[in-house]
């Protein structure tokens, strides 16, 4: 219904639109690229686009996997320009962090190499995630922190759920490898 | 799978760390007003770029327009310069007693028309030849070049009409 009426120029409409998936949006563009004022801009962006091109959206998927494809494929381009300019801006951990089981266990558990902080794990999972191909971060990102299923993802990425696992595979594998000494 | 997944527990968990990230407080209160913004500014954007495809050589007309959609006070004081522009023309057009001055003030020996001859112009220029008079009828003297040679100013030409 919001679809429609944003198709037919209705701005309040798309207001709504872009309330609702404003922050998974941000969330997904900022985690592939580790930077709050690139993402600013690439969510900014996807949704304009998609505002754009809002008339030759047909229905064949969700308005939000096809706003999803949109701000992939707009941050993926991003990035690939971007290749060697790599600059972290990282959004603060918010109040929560400290209290998160799994968080306290992997901090309480010590390395056994040295002892870390949480600023300096969130830099280190930044820096190791910027390591990895897109198409592999951004299964990762996808998957195991916004929390999606594989078939969601291989909508969203248009390849077929075989494709997803197997990436997503690699891309931990990867991962594991680069963060060893943070991981038990 | 499930081995693999049991295998990746420990990355799960400091993966839990990114779902922590968050953008400053309130960013999202103005986030869709940034994007409303910026697509209504594209349309106005769209707008004036078809206006110029239509008028190409007066985009000079379009900019104007374009200023004047940006800044109500500009239009106002252009439109205040039109009406002032047109009480003017209205005034002027009106206004009987009012006749061409000369462009230039002419002494009492050149007034006439009809007595304009080179010797009445500047020497110089008589001496070349040049006059400017809109007179068809000019006593066409031959004048002193500076060579000391007479240049008439026209030689007599006669035609034969042929008999058809």
């Amino acid at each position: 219904m919001l679809v429609q009426q944003a198709r037919r120029g209705d701005l309040e409409a798309y207001d709504e639109l872009i309330r609702r998936y404003q922050e998974r949006i941000y969330a997904t563009v900022y985690h592939m690229t580790a930077n709050h004022e690139d993402a600013n801009d690439l969510a900014q962006e996807s949704f304009i686009k998609a505002y754009q091109a809002l008339k030759s959206f047909k229905g064949g998927s969700s308005f939000y996997t096809w706003l999803y494809r949109i701000a992939v494929n707009k941050t993926i381009n991003f990035l690939k320009q971007r290749k060697n300019r790599i600059h972290l801006s990282l959004n603060d951990l918010d109040f929560n962090t400290e209290h998160n089981p799994d968080l306290v266990a992997l901090i309480s558990e010590k390395t056994p190499h040295r002892e870390v902080n949480l600023a300096e794990l969130q830099e280190k999972l930044n820096a190791a995630l910027l390591k990895l191909s897109e198409p592999h971060r951004l299964v990762v990102v996808l998957h195991d922190v916004q929390g999606m299923s594989h078939d969601e993802i291989a909508k969203i990425m248009e390849c077929n759920i075989g494709t997803v696992r197997s990436r997503l595979f690699y891309a931990r594998q990867q991962l594991q490898a680069l963060l060893a000494d943070y991981l038990k | 799978m499930n081995e693999n997944e049991d295998n990746f527990e420990s990355l799960r968990r400091l993966m839990v760390l990114k779902q922590h990230e968050t953008p400053p407080p309130g960013y999202f209160n103005n986030f869709s007003g940034q994007v409303l913004r910026r697509i209504r500014a594209g349309e106005n954007v769209e707008s004036a770029t078809l206006l110029e495809r239509l008028f190409g050589p007066l985009s000079g007309i379009a900019k104007l327009l374009k200023a004047l959609d940006a800044k109500p006070v500009f239009a106002s004081g252009f439109a205040g310069a039109l009406c002032l522009l047109l009480l003017f023309g209205i005034v002027s057009a009106e206004r009987p007693d009012l006749t061409p001055q000369p462009m230039l003030q002419a002494d009492a020996t050149t007034t006439s028309l009809a007595a304009l001859s080179p010797t009445a112009l500047s020497p110089s220029a008589s001496q070349m030849g040049i006059v400017s008079s809109t007179n068809p009828v000019l006593n066409l003297q031959a004048v002193a070049s500076n060579f000391g040679q007479q240049i008439p100013l026209a030689q007599p030409v006669s035609f034969k009409i042929p008999n058809f």
